[in-house]
């Protein structure tokens, strides 16, 4: 039963991304033609500089065959929506075609081998940073549901609402003022030192860097997992089978671990993982700040240098995470509530 | 009747609001932001700074990357402050020959312990009017400064600076005190004429500067020849300081404070804007799709998962880059993900209120789809909107500020966003300029806090089961 459900869903998400993906593609289609006939151009240029001893006649000939077969080539002759669907397919295939300027740690133009690379970063920096956000706040929103009203609720609610609306690449900024720049205790960006140190150094020189990214999202993150753990589990709290573990003389540790988080961790593991992709798709400009060479930073880099096949590639890649974080996210809740696996409603 | 059911309804909203000490002061840094907006001409010490917030010609008179003036209350040499004067003591009298000298007289009282960067002298011109401007000291000297002649200027404004045209007339003030020794290791060119101006007269006025403390009056003589097409108004000085207004000045000299109080109405329009609309529009969409069912329902839930599974940051910061859009755009591209947040829940409540009797005695009655829709169920949902209304406000505000930050933003209008990215490209991190980072930001994150409470206070109403017992 649970196998029919995922792949359901899993098809149902390709079938999503896809659909996005060539609404995407037709938005930003003649900004991406535009680029694909400079590149064409950029490309005879550089053939032609290897011809030698050519009339002008001659020369002019070969350019437009070339023009002619290049153009040919990217099916930049066909009509609007085949156009449309072709630059669809090809994204869904990752494949992204040449950059304008930026170019791979290794040095190439390829699109896919830029952002390719930048992925295992973002997701490093920011899965440990939902990791750590995720059982703090848990953790702190059990305290709190369990007495509602008191100091330690009152104070956390508070502080949820004052940082509620707090950009976090500005908070990056000020610990970076504070900690790099007056402190001099950390450095100012990146992954690694210049030059990279080798062995075990490697790894801590990689942990010094990622101290502050990290800090400044844990400092903003649980406050909003502990608001929402704190709302759902006192919901539970006030159910009635609670009520009758507790008249039970169950301890009251596990009613709160075992029968009420029981009921609890499927909207909690829902938020848990929208808290991750709401920071894949929100605190991304956040990696500019720290200079984190992830897919956030791609951004800013592809924005600064007007690099349009990255910046579209860039986006395409970061829909594909939402929409797989999505996917994982409804099959893990599949999978904690028995009622969706049967096919019941919930 | 329908006044007073909503006054009634009001009514017993605000018993039950007026309980939540977060959510009121909510609504009292709201009121104070809307009064701010409301009298910002009034407020702005930079008139035009809405307007004139990218020309640099606006600005030349401050002084760049100066900090806020009350960073002299902790500073122990304290800086002179940026200030206009204006209105002088005018005395016209009649020349041998004919016209009139018209003689303006500043005061300035200087107690801090830096000289202020320069000195500059502005007024609007017609006709042929030259003026010098002097100075006279508290120690009883006094230099004559600098002349200025335009010739033919038809009510143009001309711009006197004491940095550029006293440096011959203060080097020779200077040589009075010094020995030739020390004079023959200087020149005009090297001198900072303002330092001068109010540096103590003595034989160690070459070195550092110590400030002569007192009152001093600058005066302006403008001959006006001839009085009848002649003349000269508006005139002002600018004493540019090295502390500047409530929160300094930045690279480019543009006063903080003021951008950020232009940027305030920006930050509440689009905020709400874009909360307002893309509730009513979840709201509405929410209550259609319940409301009819069947395939209608199916197709709109097809769209809404297609519309809710793209993450709204990176779509609006391509969008941005490549179409370089408006305000209004970004409003529009961002109700356009918005609208989604609502939907679920209206749904799933407007489910049940289909059921409902009266809704049934509505159709039995003969009323069509659109009379339901709006009269009986949406009036009902509405409500429930309103605290997710104001939490969605500070992500507007905060996705904006993003886009700005990357330098994407409409470059029309001020906001706290471009603000900052001001201050990254212009190395403000780097350099420590704190009073043109932490402003801006911490306004964003107050307006996010003030929305807040006013959302999780109507939440809690709305809500009654998250009541704390």
């Amino acid at each position: 039963m649970y196998k029919w459900f995922a792949a359901k869903r899993i098809l149902k998400g390709v079938a999503i991304y896809a659909i996005i993906i060539f609404l995407l593609s037709a938005l930003f289609n003649t900004v991406s033609e535009t680029t694909q006939r400079s590149q064409i151009e950029e490309q005879i240029r550089l053939e032609q500089t290897k011809l030698k001893n050519l009339l002008p006649a001659q020369l002019m000939a070969f350019q437009a065959e070339r023009r002619a077969s290049l153009i040919k080539q990217y099916k930049l002759d066909r009509p609007f929506i085949e156009r449309i669907v072709f630059r669809t397919i090809d994204i869904l295939t990752l494949n992204f075609g040449k950059s304008m300027n930026i170019k791979s740690s290794k040095g190439e133009r390829d699109v896919a081998s830029i952002v390719g690379e930048t992925i295992p970063r973002s997701l490093i920096l920011f899965s440990v940073a939902a990791a750590i956000n995720i059982a703090l706040g848990i953790f702190l929103g059990l305290k709190q549901a369990q007495r509602p009203g008191g100091k330690l609720d009152r104070t956390t609610s508070l502080v949820t609402m004052i940082v509620y609306g707090m950009p976090v690449w500005w908070l990056a900024m000020i610990i970076i003022m504070f900690f790099v720049y007056t402190l001099k205790l950390f450095p100012s960006g990146g992954i690694h030192s210049v030059p990279t140190p080798t062995g075990i150094m490697y790894f801590l020189d990689m942990v010094w860097h990622i101290i502050l990214p990290l800090f400044t999202l844990i400092v903003l993150g649980f406050w909003g997992t502990s608001y929402v753990t704190r709302n759902i589990v006192l919901g539970i709290l006030q159910e009635d089978y609670i009520m009758a573990a507790r008249a039970r003389g169950i301890p009251e540790n596990k009613v709160l671990f075992g029968h009420t988080m029981r009921t609890a961790a499927p909207p909690l593991m829902t938020m848990a993982i929208l808290g991750l992709l709401g920071s894949i798709g929100g605190a991304i400009v956040f990696e500019g700040i720290f200079s984190w060479p992830g897919l956030g930073n791609l951004y800013w880099i592809a924005v600064q240098q007007n690099d349009v096949p990255v910046l579209l590639a860039d986006l395409a890649i970061t829909v594909g995470l939402y929409q797989m974080g999505l996917i994982l996210l409804d099959l893990i809740y599949g999978f904690l509530d028995p009622r969706i696996k049967v096919g019941g409603k919930a | 009747m329908k006044i007073k059911d909503f006054s009634r309804a009001l009514a017993e909203f605000w018993t039950e609001f007026r309980k939540s000490a977060s959510g009121l002061i909510g609504l009292g840094i709201l009121v104070v932001s809307l009064l701010v907006v409301i009298f910002e001409p009034i407020i702005l010490p930079w008139r035009d700074a809405n307007t004139k917030w990218r020309n640099i010609d606006y600005w030349i008179d401050n002084s760049a990357g100066a900090p806020p003036a009350w960073t002299n209350l902790f500073a122990k040499e304290k800086k002179a402050v940026t200030t206009r004067l204006e209105s002088p003591g005018r005395v016209e009298s009649d020349m041998e020959g004919g016209g009139k000298l018209v003689t303006l007289t500043f005061p300035y009282s200087f107690t801090a312990d830096r000289a202020p960067l320069d000195l500059i002298f502005r007024a609007t011109i017609n006709g042929d009017v030259p003026v010098t401007v002097n100075v006279d000291r508290p120690d009883g000297t006094s230099i004559e400064l600098a002349s200025h002649f335009e010739q033919g200027l038809s009510n143009q404004g001309i711009r006197v600076t004491v940095n550029n045209e006293a440096k011959d007339s203060t080097f020779a003030f200077v040589k009075q005190f010094l020995s030739d020794e020390t004079l023959s290791s200087m020149s005009s060119g090297t001198l900072e004429p303002a330092n001068i101006v109010f540096s103590r007269a003595d034989a160690a006025m070459a070195g550092k500067f110590a400030a002569l403390k007192g009152d001093y009056k600058l005066v302006v003589k403008a001959m006006v020849f001839d009085t009848a097409n002649s003349s000269i108004a508006d005139p002002f000085f600018v004493v540019s300081g090295s502390a500047s207004g409530i929160l300094g000045t930045d690279d480019m000299k543009r006063d903080v404070f003021s951008g950020l109080l232009a940027g305030l109405k920006w930050a509440l329009l689009i905020g709400i804007m874009t909360s307002a609309i893309s509730v009513i529009v979840g709201v509405l969409y929410g209550i259609t799709s319940a409301y009819f069912g069947g395939v209608v329902d199916s197709v709109m839930q097809f769209i809404y998962q297609v519309v809710s599974s793209m993450p709204l940051l990176p779509v609006l910061i391509v969008v941005s880059a490549i179409f370089k859009p408006s305000i209004w755009f970004i409003v529009m591209v961002m109700v356009l993900f918005f609208w989604t947040g609502s939907v679920m829940t209206v749904r799933s409540m407007a489910l049940q209120l289909k059921e409902e009797t009266y809704i049934e005695a509505a159709k039995a009655l003969g009323s069509n789809n659109r009379r339901i829709i709006f009269r009986h169920m949406l009036p009902i949902l509405i409500p429930y909107s309103f605290a997710s209304m104001a939490l969605s406000v500070p992500s507007a505000i905060v996705y904006e500020s993003t886009v700005s930050l990357l330098g994407l933003g409409d470059a029309t209008i001020v906001t706290w966003g471009q603000i900052l990215h001001d201050a990254m490209a212009g190395g403000a991190v780097l350099n420590g300029v704190w009073w043109w980072i932490i402003p801006p930001g911490l306004l964003i994150a107050v307006m996010g806090m003030t929305f807040a409470f006013l959302g999780f206070a109507m939440d809690k109403i709305l809500h009654p089961k998250l009541q704390t017992r």
